[in-house]
Parts: structure tokens; C-alpha cells; sequence
């Protein structure tokens, strides 16, 4: 076979037109696709690198708050340890002087206490005693104990001070000079003219005297003179006896 | 010598039968890509466009593999071998019709063609001295010897695509006359494989014979990133 050469040479020309053809349809479409998608892949990957380094770089910063919120946590928590000791230290100080005081109150209330309770029982101790004392002289009274009685306050009339018949004279001069004697039993005619007598020495006046029988007295006598009264009985010793009892407590 | 016939006359150019089929061959490629190619997406690339993507990149990745950095460079002049020749192969399958590459006037254009691009590409790659210095090299006594190769590598590409396809044609036109219908198929897929591996055989050729004109200069490096201006 010949080589036709118009043949020939419209092959040449028809092979240029068809890369020229196929350069502007086929391949530099595609190539430009495939160009834009390696473009946003690398876009996509810039992007993920980007997001990538912004993430690292958040989760750094967030490392560091969290570290300096460590820090600050720990300040705090040291600042209010010290805050707490000192408020405890105050606040045991403060219990420690509350409870010494209710300490010393209830000292001072168990010391009041046991004295009023110590005092009670001193003034039952002195009634008890008063009353066993009672009882015996009650069984010890008698006439002949009154007589001796009679003797002893004329003699204790006797030896009475100067200021305290002073006073009974004045009371004495008040009561239109009327005499009160209250004995425990009945005295006999000559201890009244002993006791009248008596009086009327000592207090140098002539006293009109009545005549009394308590037999509270037990024994002894009680010579009222207006305001005042002169004792020598068991009754009245006795509760002389308790009075200084409960008041010597 | 057998003249081809002429089907009709364009003012004073004679066309033949090979360039009416060679046109239909550039109509369907080119109204083809075009139809393939008006609606390429980016981001959601259908199955088409997937395939026609992939063979894109297959045949810029050949060349990548010959001469890094020039698939871009090569890609429409190789691909566009490499397709048209692999249809225009195939086009004798076509009842009625003949490969326009059984045709001498045809392969003799496009190893003219491939011989006018090494030299083209070379001359970009490395410079005109340089590149004409190469076939005094290593001796300019070797000259005639490089001249005669760049001939009969040419020759040999015109004649061996021609060669084979003719050949082809008419050992099935044969084994059809003599077995009948009986192997239409095998003839028919031996047909196919053929054609497909004589296309792939010139356009890889074509392929190195570019890539040895474009290294032929002695400061030309192609392992060097980007094209030459």
C-alpha cells in the first residue's frame, strides 16, 4: 500500500485538531476537577492542621487554668486551715474560759449548797438536840430545880450591869412599875418576897408584881417589864441554846 | 502501489475513506469528552466521571513513571495517541468499516508526528545547541548512526502499527473465509486484545522516544521539580 499524501496530511491535521480537541474537553476539565479537589483536600487539611493546633493549643490553656486553679485551690485551702486553727484555738480558748467559769458557778453553787444543806442540817441537828434536851429536863424540871433557879437569878440580878438597869428602870417607870413573873410551877410565898425583894433593891423602887405559871418554862422564872424581860428558865435557855446554835452556824 | 480511493473531492484534496473514519473518530471523541465532561462535580463525582478520572490519572501516572514531574506536559499528546490509536484499532471490528491505522498514510502521520515531537520537546527541555550537540555525542562519527535511527525508529513505528493492523485485518478476513462462522468470537477478541496492545505498544514508545530527546541535554534533568520554560 502507497502512502496517499493528502491523506497523509489531513491524518496530521486531524490528530492536532484532536489533541487540541481533547485537551479542551477532556483533559484540562478533569485535570481542573481533580486540581480543585486536591485543592479543598488540602484546604480540609490545612483546616484539620489549624483546628489540630487551636485544640492543642485550648487543651495547653486549659492545663494552665487548671494548674493555677490547682495553685489557687491550694492557697485557699492553706489560708482557711490557718483561718480554722485560729478560729478553733479561739474558740477552745473561749470553751476553756466558759467552762471555768461554770466551773467556779457550780463550785461556788455545790459550796452554797453544801452550806445551806450543812446549815440545815445543823439547825435539825439543834432542834433534835433541843428536843432531847427538852425531853430531859422536862423529866429533870421540878420545884426544888425552880428554887435553885430562883436563887441564881436573884444572884445574876444581882451582878447585872449598871446601863442594863438603867434600861429596866426606864422601862419600869413606863409600865407604871407593873411587874409580869410567870414561873413554871407555883412559887412558894417566901421566894416571891425574895424575888420582890430583889427587884425592889436593885432597881431601888417598890414594883407592884402579878404572878404567872407557864409550864412551857419547864423550870425557872420570866420577869417581863415592859418592853423587857428578864429570863432564867430551861425553856428560854434552851431556845437561847438554839437561837446561837443556828446563828453561830 | 495501490492508491486509495477517494470518496469524494474537497476542492482540490481527495478524501479518502480513512479520513472520513479518522473525522467520525473526532466527532464521537470530541462530542464524547464533551458530553462526559459538562457536569463534573468536585465533590460528588458519579460513576463516570470516577472511571474517566481514573484513566486520566492512569495514563498522567505512565507518564510520570517514564518522565517525573511532565505528566501534564505529555499528557494530551500521549493520551491522546494512546486513545485514538486503541479506537482507530478498534474501529475494524465495525462491519462496513477499516482501522484508519491499516491504513500506511495514517501511521506514517503519526510517526511523523511522534518524530516532530521528540524534537519538539526535546528543543524545549534542554535548548536547541544542546540538544543537537547530542548526536555528535559520544563521537561525531556516531551522527549519521543517530540520524539513521531517528529515521528507522521512525519508519519502524509507521510500519509495525500499520503492519500489524492490516495484518490483523486480514488474517481474521482469512479465518473467517476458511472456518466460516465458526470463530467469530476468538478472531474477534484476539482482534480486541491487539488492537489495545498495539495502541499501548506506539504511544509507549512514542513516550520514550520524547523522554530521550527530552534528556538528551547534558544540563537536562527531568528528576528536577516543575516544567521547563
Amino acid at each position: 500500500m502507497a502512502i496517499d499524501w493528502t491523506t497523509f496530511a489531513l491524518e496530521v491535521v486531524n490528530f492536532l485538531v484532536l489533541v487540541w480537541l481533547l485537551q479542551r474537553f477532556l483533559y484540562r476539565p478533569v485535570r481542573e476537577v481533580l486540581a480543585r479537589r486536591q485543592a479543598g483536600v488540602t484546604r480540609t487539611l490545612e483546616e484539620a492542621r489549624q483546628a489540630e493546633t487551636a485544640a492543642a493549643e485550648l487543651q495547653a490553656q486549659f492545663e494552665r487554668r487548671l494548674a493555677d486553679w490547682e495553685a489557687e485551690k491550694a492557697h485557699l485551702r492553706a489560708g482557711l486551715q490557718a483561718e480554722l486553727e485560729a478560729e478553733r484555738g479561739r474558740q477552745l480558748q473561749a470553751l476553756t474560759q466558759t467552762l471555768a467559769a461554770e466551773r467556779e458557778r457550780q463550785q461556788a453553787q455545790e459550796a452554797h449548797r453544801q452550806d445551806q444543806q450543812r446549815h440545815e442540817l445543823e439547825g435539825q441537828a439543834i432542834q433534835v438536840a433541843r428536843g432531847f434536851a427538852t425531853r430531859l429536863l422536862s423529866r429533870l424540871a421540878g420545884p426544888e430545880l425552880e428554887r435553885r433557879l430562883i436563887d441564881v437569878f436573884i444572884e445574876d440580878l444581882a451582878h447585872l450591869p449598871q446601863e442594863r438597869l438603867a434600861e429596866l428602870d426606864a422601862a419600869a417607870l413606863g409600865e407604871e412599875r407593873r411587874v409580869l413573873i410567870t414561873s413554871a410551877f407555883p412559887v412558894a410565898e417566901v421566894q416571891r418576897q425574895r424575888i420582890a425583894a430583889a427587884l425592889n433593891a436593885r432597881l431601888g423602887r417598890s414594883l407592884a408584881l402579878s404572878w404567872a405559871e407557864d409550864a412551857e418554862l419547864l423550870a425557872g422564872l420570866r420577869v417581863a417589864l415592859g418592853p423587857w424581860q428578864l429570863d432564867l428558865s430551861l425553856a428560854d435557855e434552851l431556845d437561847g441554846f438554839a437561837q446561837a446554835g443556828n446563828h453561830g452556824g | 502501489m495501490e492508491s486509495l480511493p477517494v470518496l469524494f473531492y474537497l476542492g482540490p484534496l481527495g478524501i479518502t475513506a480513512t479520513v472520513v473514519t479518522t473525522w467520525g473518530l473526532l466527532l464521537i471523541l470530541a462530542l464524547g469528552s464533551w458530553l462526559v465532561t459538562r457536569g463534573l462535580s468536585r465533590d460528588r463525582p458519579g460513576l463516570v466521571q470516577t472511571a474517566l478520572e481514573g484513566g486520566v490519572q492512569a495514563v498522567e501516572a505512565a507518564i510520570e513513571a517514564v518522565l517525573p514531574g511532565r505528566g501534564s506536559l505529555l499528557l494530551p499528546f500521549i493520551g491522546t495517541l494512546w486513545l485514538f490509536i486503541a479506537l482507530a484499532n478498534l474501529t475494524g471490528l465495525v462491519p462496513g468499516l477499516h482501522a484508519p491505522t491499516g491504513n500506511l498514510s495514517t501511521t506514517a502521520a503519526l510517526a511523523l508526528l511522534v518524530f516532530l515531537s521528540v524534537h519538539w520537546f526535546g528543543i524545549r527541555a534542554t535548548g536547541l545547541g544542546p540538544y543537537l550537540r547530542h548526536y555528535l555525542a559520544p563521537s561525531p562519527l556516531l551522527l549519521p548512526f543517530h540520524l539513521l535511527g531517528e529515521l528507522s525508529r521512525t519508519l519502524a513505528l509507521a510500519v509495525r502499527l500499520f503492519g500489524n493492523i492490516m495484518s490483523l485485518e486480514m488474517a481474521a478476513l482469512l479465518v473467517l473465509l476458511v472456518a466460516g462462522l465458526l470463530v467469530p468470537i476468538p478472531v474477534l477478541m484476539l482482534h480486541i486484545i491487539e488492537a489495545l496492545v498495539q495502541a499501548y505498544i506506539f504511544g509507549t514508545l512514542a513516550l520514550i522516544y520524547i523522554a530521550g530527546g527530552m534528556q538528551s541535554g547534558p544540563d537536562s534533568s527531568f528528576h528536577r521539580s516543575g516544567p521547563s520554560p
